[in-house]
């Protein structure tokens, strides 16, 4: 019989706690979805003396190799604050070795289930589904960034939430992002990306890309609605019984911020930080 | 009685100052001779000489009929509604000379053989994204005409289809008149087949010669369609792109589909033509 669960990446920076972030989000796809969860972590160890009751939400502890990277971006904390972090991302094509489960749900350790949307696209026939369209909760910013990787180049897809089933083209795939992450000078210079940075969103963008011929093929089937997120210039406060209060920046007005509340739905909270001051107190604010 | 070749494409090229068409007509000769499964006749439409390299590929060289209209004119467009009388086939598609088939359409001929005329009302850019042309198709949306597309269109000989040609002669040959009273608004001061053949469907009252379900669709490379912040003068200048050795056309690393409408006079290099030359095996 097929197993099926879902994966999430947790390796700790300096000020940015993600295996308590993995932990909060592997509660709600257990209490939501009801599939099993297991983490990829470079601090194992780690983890299970800090969260020793916590960890046990995970059915597998699955560890990788810590590595030291150069890899740096600015983390804001709302409109007014924000800093300079270590950015672990590189390992995220070896999620087809790694997971112990033969369909596999892979979420950033910031996107919080809020619905069951995914259980259909779980229980699906395609072998590779990610989100494609997005929407943020800001009415006002500029998101084509998210539309392409840039203006003269290809769709952009989100590596933040991905299906996938083991299958040899599926295989390919991840052997495709393998490919692009140890040649990422040659591929973002052939594909117009300003940022030297290796970025997943990116490579799995030019993945696709190179599945489908190079042209609009159907490799990658988009995942259910839209994907919904908040920028880290924005605030999360609450997420309570299926409901999620937000701070959403204005438009102009530094600092200032706008109400928004959302039910069942899920959201790629960008401002981790915010994110974990709710883990820890009740209010990201 | 002549007997008809069942199906073919059919172009129309006359030289002027700045183009070369003939040339253009022959790039996309050798692509159609290198992509189509089943129906890969060309005739040229022409008075301008063919150099004798060029002759192979195509099956006929045809005069263009009646004299020459267009040649007073910079854009030599005056000739185009001869084309239904000109066609040596039963079934025809006509293309532009500044076009590429990249792709075997045979299923075009299998959609449009239900009909006895079909225009190209969708276009692509090379982000392969559907767009609607709201920059140079002003009198379009303002009149409230059909979206439609000369450079590709397929008809069947017959008697409605002559009717509708010589509804287009009439509309081509009076122009400013028809143009005075079907399309007013955002009046356009120059004669476009694109526009003569709006008028011309609203005059013969044959909205459904263009349908949503048809497959006919090419990709346009005029630059401000193409989704960018900037409009430069050549999308070459943009982004960048090469003919692969079999024959996918890449267009800023995205491969393009069924038929390139390139527009610019100068994509079809010497280089670009000996590429094409050794895909359709022609020496």
């Amino acid at each position: 019989m097929k197993t099926v669960g879902a994966v999430i990446f947790a390796q700790n920076n300096s000020s940015i706690d993600y295996v308590k972030l993995a932990i909060f989000a592997a509660n709600r796809v257990k209490t939501i979805l009801n599939i099993p969860v297991s983490v990829i972590t470079d601090c194992a160890d780690w983890m299970l003396s800090a969260y020793p009751k916590e960890s046990t939400v995970f059915d597998q502890i699955i560890e990788i190799e810590y590595a030291s990277t150069t890899n740096q971006k600015r983390f804001n904390d709302g409109t007014l604050s924000s800093k300079f972090l270590e950015w672990k991302n590189l390992d995220r094509n070896s999620v087809y070795d790694l997971t112990p489960y033969d369909r596999t749900l892979v979420i950033d350790s910031d996107y919080v289930i809020n619905s069951t949307l995914l259980l259909g696209a779980l229980e699906s026939d395609h072998n590779f589904q990610i989100y494609k369209d997005s929407r943020s909760l800001s009415s006002w910013r500029d998101n084509t960034e998210f539309e392409r990787i840039n203006q003269y180049s290809i769709p952009f897809y989100w590596a933040t939430t991905f299906i996938f089933e083991k299958t040899p083209e599926v295989k390919s795939f991840f052997d495709v992002i393998s490919y692009i992450k140890s040649n990422w000078q040659y591929f973002r210079t052939l594909y117009s990306i300003e940022v030297a940075t290796f970025r997943n969103d990116f490579a799995f963008s030019i993945a696709i890309h190179l599945m489908n011929a190079k042209t609009s093929g159907i490799f990658a089937q988009e995942l259910p609605g839209k994907m919904l997120y908040i920028s880290d210039r924005d605030l999360l406060i609450s997420i309570k019984d299926g409901k999620m209060k937000f701070l959403i920046e204005k438009e102009n007005h530094l600092g200032e911020y706008t109400a928004v509340s959302l039910n069942d739905t899920d959201v790629h909270i960008m401002n981790k930080l915010s994110l974990t001051r709710f883990i820890d107190g009740g209010s990201g604010v | 009685m002549e007997v008809l070749v069942s199906k073919g494409f059919v172009v129309l090229a006359q030289n002027n100052k700045n183009g070369d068409y003939i040339r253009q007509a022959y790039a996309l000769a050798l692509s159609i001779k290198s992509t189509q499964i089943d129906v890969t006749n060309i005739s040229l439409v022409t008075n301008n000489r063919v150099p004798k390299k060029y002759k192979a590929v195509f099956d006929k060289i045809i005069p263009i009929p009646w004299n020459d209209d267009a040649k007073n004119t910079q854009w030599k467009i005056e000739n185009r509604w001869k084309l239904y009388h000109a066609s040596p086939y039963y079934e025809t598609i006509v293309l532009d000379a500044d076009m590429l088939l990249l792709e075997d359409i045979s299923t075009w001929w299998t959609y449009c053989a239900n009909f006895d005329i079909r225009f190209c009302s969708k276009i692509t850019n090379y982000k392969l994204e559907n767009v609607i042309d709201t920059v140079h198709r002003k009198t379009f949306v303002a009149n409230n005409l059909s979206n439609v597309y000369h450079a590709l269109h397929y008809f069947k000989k017959s008697k409605k289809v002559a009717e509708f040609y010589k509804i287009l002669e009439f509309v081509v040959s009076n122009w400013e008149l028809c143009y005075g009273k079907f399309a007013p608004l955002e009046y356009q001061n120059w004669l476009s087949m694109d526009v003569a053949c709006a008028v011309a469907i609203e005059l013969a009252g044959v909205r459904d010669i263009i349908d949503t379900n048809s497959p006919l669709q090419f990709t346009h490379m005029k630059s401000p369609i193409q989704g960018w912040t900037i409009n430069p003068e050549s999308w070459q200048d943009m982004v960048p792109h090469h003919l692969t050795s079999n024959g996918k056309l890449v267009v800023g690393n995205i491969a393009q589909d069924k038929l390139f409408h390139y527009v610019e006079k100068n994509f079809v290099t010497d280089t670009l033509l000996t590429e094409l030359e050794e895909l359709a095996n022609v020496k």
